[in-house]
């Protein structure tokens, strides 16, 4: 089951169309990468969900229930952490998960027992400083907290990680993998690292449009291409090796690097078996050979271009 | 309902904390106290500034209360609504508020909230101010014979609750603090010069502002207010209604 589904959504401001026909869907205990250059739109679609930016276009539905601008029913089902998010600066991190508790009309003994778990998950039990006095980190932290609090189905995360030190970047990410368990997390972000250690989905924004969408495997499969590293000992061998002249055909889709030829190719098995004989023919012997997988940057890369 | 109780509960604590509350408190007490006693003594000052001034009357409780009226609907109100002007737009640039609507709180629960508490704020300071200017009135004239002195303080502070209002329809159409004051200064000016059209005049709600002096001193009668009362409290209701259609609509 879908957690979220868009269908042909469009959102234009002034005369830039920002999202231009995005249909994409979101299963049900997923975590969620959605991946998009700076400006490609990911916070214009992830404010659409919350119902906060009206739609040009399009269907919008969360739980199969539709979501509609200024309204907030939906939202009963999301919590939401912006990239930056901002606090009542004179309260204590478990004040503002009160005020919270009493918006969503929780009981406080409720709202008390959830929010020291959450502070506790996040690492802010204990914390009785204002959050004024907080770091980004922290501030981001109880941003996770207090989207929690609600014990929402799905968790929107509008780049969580960008602003934050490589320490913090990791915390949050753990701090997602945990809650993975129990809840869809939707992730927004640009870089590819993060995505890579703790989505199994992903969609590539790319130009208003879905350029990719599926698990992890099924995007690699579909759009990557793998690589095979070779690496010789002297210049010389990789000049002999290029000059060979049945390897030119594979010599147009390749990268050089020092003594590294990196070759690419959608067959990488025929591919392996054509270089092998000519090594055996030509007595060049490689010091290393690498079979490469596609990186995320690399498939981020083709999608988009 | 939740949701309008809990904000109402932060709206308080807000003002609190930032000294918005103290600040406005201490303006209007000082104009309460202060009005009695300027009219009181600004002659006996001008006489030992300028020896060769002389006074040609002594000062009444009238002056007393045009000093107050003065003061309060001019600087008084200024203060609160240069104060308030910020109560959205603080929320727009730091983004909080999208937090809280995310959660489930309705956009109509946050004007209420922000304008119940403002109203309630703005109350205790005008009528705290009133009292303050009243006790020092009867102290210093002991035969006062003016007419309808707390209906006079009413109108105005019927006034107060058309310019936060006011105030807040400019909040939700504008995101900058400077632009909402500028709305509610330029629509509080058109308020008064709709004044000096005569066959409107009467029912303008600026008569609440400008004619309290005139009401204690029995050149107008409370009659000569009920309209214009009514159409403040109707344009109050009227402001407060669309201001909150607009926030359903805003894009936050």
């Amino acid at each position: 089951m879908n957690i979220l589904t868009i269908r042909n959504l469009s959102k234009s401001f002034g005369r830039q169309k920002i999202i231009n026909d995005l249909s994409m869907s979101v299963p049900e205990g997923s975590v969620f990468g959605f991946i998009g250059q700076n400006g490609a739109g990911k916070t214009t679609t992830m404010k659409m969900v919350l119902g906060l930016l009206k739609p040009d276009y399009g269907e919008i539905r969360v739980c199969n229930e539709s979501v509609c601008f200024g309204q907030t029913k939906t939202n009963q089902y999301i919590g939401y952490l912006p990239d930056v998010p901002e606090f009542y600066n004179y309260m204590t991190p478990m004040q503002y998960l009160r005020l919270c508790g009493e918006v969503i009309a929780i009981p406080k003994s409720e709202v008390d027992r959830r929010g020291q778990e959450l502070l506790s998950l996040v690492g802010l039990s204990g914390s009785a400083k204002q959050i004024g006095g907080f770091s980004r980190g922290m501030k981001q932290r109880l941003g996770i907290a207090q989207a929690l609090l609600t014990q929402p189905k799905l968790l929107i995360c509008d780049e969580p990680t960008s602003a934050l030190d490589p320490v913090g970047r990791k915390e949050i990410l753990d701090i997602l993998r945990k809650i993975s368990s129990t809840t869809t997390v939707l992730f927004s972000t640009h870089i590819l690292s993060d995505v890579e250690r703790i989505c199994d989905h992903v969609a590539f924004l790319n130009e208003g449009k879905i350029a990719a969408c599926g698990t992890l495997a099924e995007i690699k499969t579909l759009h990557g291409h793998d690589s095979l590293l070779l690496e010789f000992s002297e210049d010389k061998d990789l000049q002999l090796f290029k000059k060979q002249k049945s390897i030119e055909p594979l010599l147009l889709c390749s990268e050089e690097n020092n003594r590294e030829l990196i070759l690419h190719s959608r067959n990488m098995e025929s591919v392996q078996k054509f270089l092998f004989g000519v090594l055996a023919e030509t007595g060049i012997c490689p010091i290393k050979i690498e079979l490469m997988e596609p990186s995320l940057e690399s498939l981020f890369l083709e999608v988009v271009k | 309902m939740n949701g309008y109780i809990a904000f109402v509960k932060k709206e308080f604590t807000e003002n609190m904390k930032n000294y918005r509350f103290f600040i406005l408190f201490a303006v209007f007490l000082i104009f309460g106290i202060m009005s009695a006693f300027l009219a009181k003594f600004t002659p006996e000052i001008l006489s030992a500034l300028a020896a060769d001034m002389e006074m040609t009357s002594e000062p009444v409780a009238l002056d007393a209360w045009k000093q107050f009226y003065k003061n309060i609907s001019g600087v008084g109100f200024s203060a609160f609504i240069i104060l308030y002007g910020s109560c959205l737009s603080g929320e727009y640039s730091k983004g909080t508020l999208v937090l809280m609507v995310t959660k489930g709180l309705s956009r109509k629960a946050v004007i209420l909230a922000k304008y119940t508490v403002a109203a309630v704020l703005m109350t205790v300071c005008y009528w705290v101010s009133f009292t303050a200017a009243y006790g020092y009135t009867a102290f210093l004239w002991h035969d006062t014979d003016l007419f309808h002195v707390a209906l006079a303080a009413f109108v105005l502070w019927l006034i107060g609750f058309l310019y936060l209002s006011i105030l807040m329809l400019g909040c939700v159409i504008f995101k900058q603090t400077f632009t909402s004051i500028l709305f509610t200064g330029g629509i509080v000016a058109v308020i008064s010069l709709l004044g000096i059209i005569e066959p409107i005049a009467k029912l303008n709600p600026f008569i609440l502002t400008s004619k309290n002096v005139d009401l204690l001193s029995g050149e107008v009668v409370p009659s000569d207010f009920i309209m214009p009362a009514l159409f403040s409290i109707a344009v109050s209701i009227l402001g407060l209604l669309i201001a909150i259609k607009l926030f359903n609509k805003k894009q936050l």
